[in-house]
């Protein structure tokens, strides 16, 4: 049978799976934080705060001369911690600063920014003009988001979510939060399977029926399954918190073990940051 | 008497007031029996473990443990709740549930903590409990990310950690290969020796001459109708065909069409 409706049908089928696939990938699983090199192998904390400093530094600066030996290490950064190369790249370059371009265009032009023009063009009577400061304004905006991006990549991707959370408890967040976060974020992964399962599950039985109808119950009849599945497991999983002693104070392992490699990694990054920032605001 | 650990006289209790879970329930259990509770699905066994440990409460008859009434607002009070919290774990029948934390280590370290065990005697239990069910390799890893054997080991190293009196099991062999099956027996077994109570749910009939002394059978109408040794219980096959838990197997042999029981104890050819 070679109904083009059911092609689509089969279409967006497999694009739906293949983009949960994609954002279980990319957002829970923690691959790369589970491997062994530079990175993971630092403190959270000390990890964390070497990056904000990082990135304030950063956002701070004004030339690409000075903001490029960020991006560099940045790459350094994720070949010592067993990140390919083109996958790194793939995540910081490609996907996030396009969002940024969408800031970034509209200051490219000269009602924006004015300036020496570079080019202009007439598109339906209306002149653009880019400007000189404009595009230099851009490109350093285009650099400084990439890297900013690229370090945000790197921490969150070298770093367990559950550990990212507990430094927050080292900044002074309760608890109960930190718990609560934790919790979503492992049981969206078990929704996330479970609308795979229900979707593949949903896929063979119209597959066999080939009803149009009959696969739209199924499909309603599932999501309400999910919404009950989900509120019943809510309930479950407290009773099995309070099981083991918990009565509305959590208590969490929190102890974390800073080594010398540790400060030494701290010094470094406080002097490659302020050596830099002096250059910054002395040139 | 002082060594009883539970006590239930007449029990009943509905999901919701509407979907009747267990009807008239009575049952004595004493410390350092091996309890088996088995039945078909939906005849109330999880329900059962969970009004034992105290997270439902009957609507009607009462649940004693350790000589006291167990009610709802008795949890109010940190310390008694801790107390019985410490002498009671459950093994939850879907693992996935017992364990919602980040890590493997977190996740068994959470039962001492709330009790307020301190942070090096803690670590020092989660790798002495890791040694006893073979997952040290785990302890970095996410719970939810293991296979179902993997998972049913840490949740049961989860409840150890606590070192409680009573183990509650709900099915803790289902779905599990058979090594794993026999690790888990083995487990159960050694605790009861060292004197737990052990009350497990169960529909694998072929563990239950090792894990418990005495049986009870859930039926149809949610209340026991059958409790008694292991063995009595095991050999009333008419019982337990009756009641879902045997059933009869039929196929070819040399052509000729053969009818029998799938018996229990009893390899079948
Ligand atoms: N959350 C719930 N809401 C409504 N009814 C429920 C709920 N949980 C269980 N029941 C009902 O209570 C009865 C007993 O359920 P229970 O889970 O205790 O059975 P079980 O013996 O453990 O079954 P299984 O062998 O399948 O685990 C069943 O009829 C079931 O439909
Ligand atoms: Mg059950």
């Amino acid at each position: 049978m070679t109904n083009p409706a059911h092609k689509k049908h089969d279409f967006i089928g497999r694009s739906v799976l293949s983009a949960l696939a994609f954002l279980k990938d990319a957002t829970l699983s923690e691959e790369y934080a589970n491997r062994k090199g530079f990175l993971q192998s630092l403190d959270p904390r000390f990890k964390t705060i070497s990056f904000l400093l990082f990135l304030v530094t950063v956002v701070s600066l004004k030339s690409i001369v000075l903001i490029s030996p960020f991006y560099l290490l940045c790459l350094i950064l994720a070949l010592l911690s067993g990140i390919p190369l083109r996958n790194f790249l793939l995540r910081t370059l490609f996907f996030i600063p396009l969002f940024s371009l969408f800031i970034v265009l509209p200051t490219l032009f000269s009602i924006v920014t004015p300036g020496e023009p570079v080019w202009s063009f007439h598109v339906v009577g209306i002149t653009g003009i880019i400007t000189r400061p404009g595009l230099d304004g851009a490109v350093l905006f285009v650099v400084r988001i990439a890297t900013s991006v690229s370090l945000v990549v790197l921490l969150s991707v070298t770093t367990r979510h559950s550990e990212l959370l507990k430094v927050l408890r080292v900044f002074g967040i309760p608890q109960l939060f930190v718990l609560t976060v934790s919790m979503c974020y492992r049981y969206l992964y078990l929704f996330a399977t479970m609308v795979e399962n229900i979707f593949t599950a949903v896929k063979s039985r119209v597959g066999v029926v080939s009803h149009q109808r009959q696969g739209q119950n199924v499909v309603a009849w599932n999501i309400a399954n999910t919404w009950n599945r989900t509120t019943q497991m809510s309930e479950e999983v407290y009773m099995a918190m309070i099981s083991r002693g918990y009565t509305g104070e959590p208590r969490l392992l929190s102890k974390f073990h800073a080594t010398p490699k540790d400060w030494l990694w701290l010094l470094c990054a406080v002097v490659i940051c302020a050596s830099l920032f002096y250059r910054g605001h002395t040139l | 008497m002082s060594d009883t650990v539970f006590e239930l006289k007449d029990v009943h209790y509905s999901y919701l007031g509407k979907f009747p879970a267990l009807c008239g329930v009575n049952m004595t259990i004493r410390s350092g029996e091996k309890i088996a509770v088995i039945g078909a699905n939906g005849t109330g066994k999880s329900t059962l473990l969970q009004l034992l440990d105290g997270l439902i409460f009957p609507d009607r008859g009462t649940v004693t443990a350790f000589g006291e009434r167990l009610l709802e607002h008795s949890q109010d009070n940190e310390k008694a709740a801790h107390r019985f919290r410490q002498r009671v774990g459950l093994v939850f029948q879907n693992a996935d549930i017992q364990l919602f934390c980040p890590s493997v280590r977190e996740d068994i370290a959470f039962g001492p903590l709330q009790f307020g065990v301190a942070e090096d005697e803690v670590s020092r239990r989660i790798l002495e409990v890791a040694e006893v069910l073979d997952i040290q390799h785990l302890l970095d890893r996410v719970p939810h990310q293991l296979s179902i054997g993997e998972k049913r080991r840490v949740a049961i190293a989860s409840v150890l950690a606590i070192d409680p009196d009573v183990y509650l099991f709900d099915e803790p062999t289902a779905g599990l290969d058979p090594l794993t099956v026999r690790h888990i027996i083995d487990f159960i077994v050694n605790a009861n020796q060292r004197g737990k109570t052990i009350i497990t749910a169960t529909h694998d009939l072929h563990i239950i001459g090792e894990i418990a002394d005495t049986v009870y059978v859930f039926g149809r109408n949610k209340s026991i109708v059958r409790g008694g040794s292991s063995e009595s219980v095991l050999n009333d096959r008419s019982l337990l065909e009756s009641n879902n838990l045997i059933h009869m197997h039929r196929h070819h042999h040399d052509g000729r069409e053969h009818v029998h029981q799938h018996l229990p104890l009893e390899p079948h050819d």
